[in-house]
């Protein structure tokens, strides 16, 4: 299943070091270095206080889920159905998209408390959620 | 001054919808451009404008300007932001007449969207770059995916079922199946077919989904002014405009406040009511963009017919039939007539208002048309009179 030509992000010079980072299995995300506002999508300046400047901060990797789908048609080679791709709202404020994995994801609820783990596909590491006991 | 009943739809032109057309996007824009052409009374000499929408699409206006023998465009355009374009070409089109900087400016739409390159499909392999690398590498990689993610969360929200998507696509498929233009003529669904259709991605169904298309749809716009000169009855612009919300993506403005609600609909809708100078409950007929079910349900509520959440009710009462207050997608739109990526509503929409519609609603002088969603959007409100 992993060796599968899975969609790769290409990167460009402002998400590079976003992707670089998840390749060492840490979820990073900007800072805004004037007003501390953390955003996502990666961009270049802040949308709450317009400045360029800002620090990569690493993710708690906790967080629950705010929406899902679980996908029973399969459109794309590498990834064989049913799978679950949640949305979630992360300790850090961004909501971010990633594969459901572990128990009861299958028929997931809004609300579960997650952790991010690892997985290693050839190219990209990419990060999976999973039920986060010590959470809920 | 705004650009309220200053330039009008004086032709509308259109193919067959069908799974495979046989023949080029092309052609098919050819056809329909000359078929509305005809309809306004125009010859092909006196365009002077074209506003394309801009996501997949292969046809260019030079394409079309050598295939009709023209040597010169005055304003010629494109609109971002696939189904959400679609009354933004309107929108351009009224901006170039109104402005003095075109005299006839063709929109148009030509897709073999079911033959050809189905936008259902993912693209595979290649580096993802834009708004795709956050998604597509975790496997969501389609727009039913993409919307399903607004859907699930729209059910959350209001304590919904999936039942209320069905009833859109029973209301839907049911004017298609009395308009024979329709994919789907003669093939009404039922609630029961719907709950029992196979899942594309919970929450979302096959009824869920509209279809795939292979035709073409093509609109002519003046200045109301030129309009009087012309032999048909025009569908007078009483509003055009184009929409956004906070932090927009492509399709996946996922972290905005509330993603149960369509911000980009709600600034839409606010700018042609401010326009039109009417309210909501002044409109008379509704064709709503219905690429997935449940974003027609936020789209009604977006442009103010229900509060959030409450749109289902709708569906229920009656208010959206053919006899009702405000008759809805009375060709059948995409889930029951074909996928013309909102084109389909807008020529509809012209229809309603000269009253020669298939399913014709009564009385109707205002027409909202409104495009895809999920998306920067756009709408128009057409009126019988200059008022």
């Amino acid at each position: 299943m992993q060796d599968l030509p899975r969609p790769v992000p290409r990167g460009d010079r402002d998400t590079a070091p976003f992707w670089e980072a998840q390749r060492e299995h840490r979820l990073t995300f900007q800072r805004c270095s004037n007003c501390n506002e953390v955003r996502y999508p990666v961009g270049p300046m802040c949308p709450e206080c317009r400045s360029f400047e800002f620090e990569w901060i690493e993710s708690s990797g906790r967080g629950t889920v705010y929406s899902f789908t679980v996908v029973r048609h399969q459109t794309h080679p590498a990834f064989a159905v049913p799978y679950t791709v949640a949305l979630v709202e992360m300790e850090e404020g961004p909501r971010l998209i990633a594969e459901l994995k572990g128990d009861g994801a299958a028929s997931p609820e809004i609300g579960t408390a997650v952790k991010v783990e690892w997985v290693d596909h050839p190219k990209q590491p990419l990060p999976v959620f999973v039920p986060d006991q010590e959470q809920s | 001054m705004t650009i309220r009943n200053k330039a009008a739809i004086v032709g509308i032109g259109q193919t067959e919808f069908s799974k495979n057309s046989g023949r080029s996007t092309h052609r098919m824009a050819l056809e329909a451009i000359l078929g509305a052409l005809d309809d306004a009374g125009l010859e092909p000499a006196e365009i002077d404008g074209m506003v394309k929408m801009g996501a997949n699409d292969d046809v260019f206006e030079i394409d079309l300007l050598r295939s009709l023998g023209l040597d010169n465009l005055r304003f010629f355009a494109e609109i971002p932001h696939g189904g959400g374009a679609a009354c933004g070409t309107i929108a351009g089109a009224v901006a170039a007449v109104t402005a003095g900087m075109a005299d006839v400016v063709v929109t148009f739409r030509a897709l073999n969207e079911r033959s050809e390159r189905r936008f259902g499909e993912s693209t595979v392999g290649g580096g993802i770059g834009g708004w795709m690398q956050y998604n597509m590498p975790h496997g969501l990689v389609t727009p039913a995916q993409w919307i399903a993610m607004y859907a699930q969360r729209y059910l959350h929200e209001y304590g919904h079922t999936t039942e209320e998507f069905g009833r859109v696509s029973v209301l839907t498929r049911k004017h298609a199946a009395t308009n024979p233009h329709a994919m789907m003529y003669e093939r009404p669904v039922t609630l029961e077919e719907h709950q029992s259709s196979r899942w594309i991605t919970e929450p979302l169904r096959l009824l869920d989904c509209c279809l795939d298309t292979d035709g073409a749809c093509a609109t002519v716009v003046v200045s109301a002014e030129k309009a009087k000169s012309l032999k048909g009855t025009p569908a007078y612009i009483a509003a055009a405009a184009q929409g956004t919300g906070t932090r927009s993506e492509m399709m996946t403005s996922y972290q905005r406040k509330n993603i149960a609600r369509l911000e980009e609909a709600e600034t839409t809708g606010k700018e042609l009511y401010r326009v039109a100078e009417i309210e909501p409950k002044d409109i008379d007929v509704a064709e709503i963009y219905d690429h997935f079910t449940p974003m027609v349900l936020m789209a009604l509520e977006a442009y103010g017919f229900a509060k959030p959440g409450e749109a289902p009710k709708l569906f229920q009462n009656g208010a959206l039939e053919l006899d009702g207050e405000m008759p809805l997608n009375t060709h059948g739109g995409h889930l029951g007539e074909g996928y013309l990526h909102g084109f389909g509503h807008i020529v509809e929409g012209v229809r309603q208002i000269r009253g020669t519609a298939v399913n014709q609603a009564s009385n109707v002088k205002t027409c909202l048309v409104t495009s895809g969603t999920g998306v920067p959007t756009s709408g128009i409100i057409l009126s019988q009179e200059a008022y």
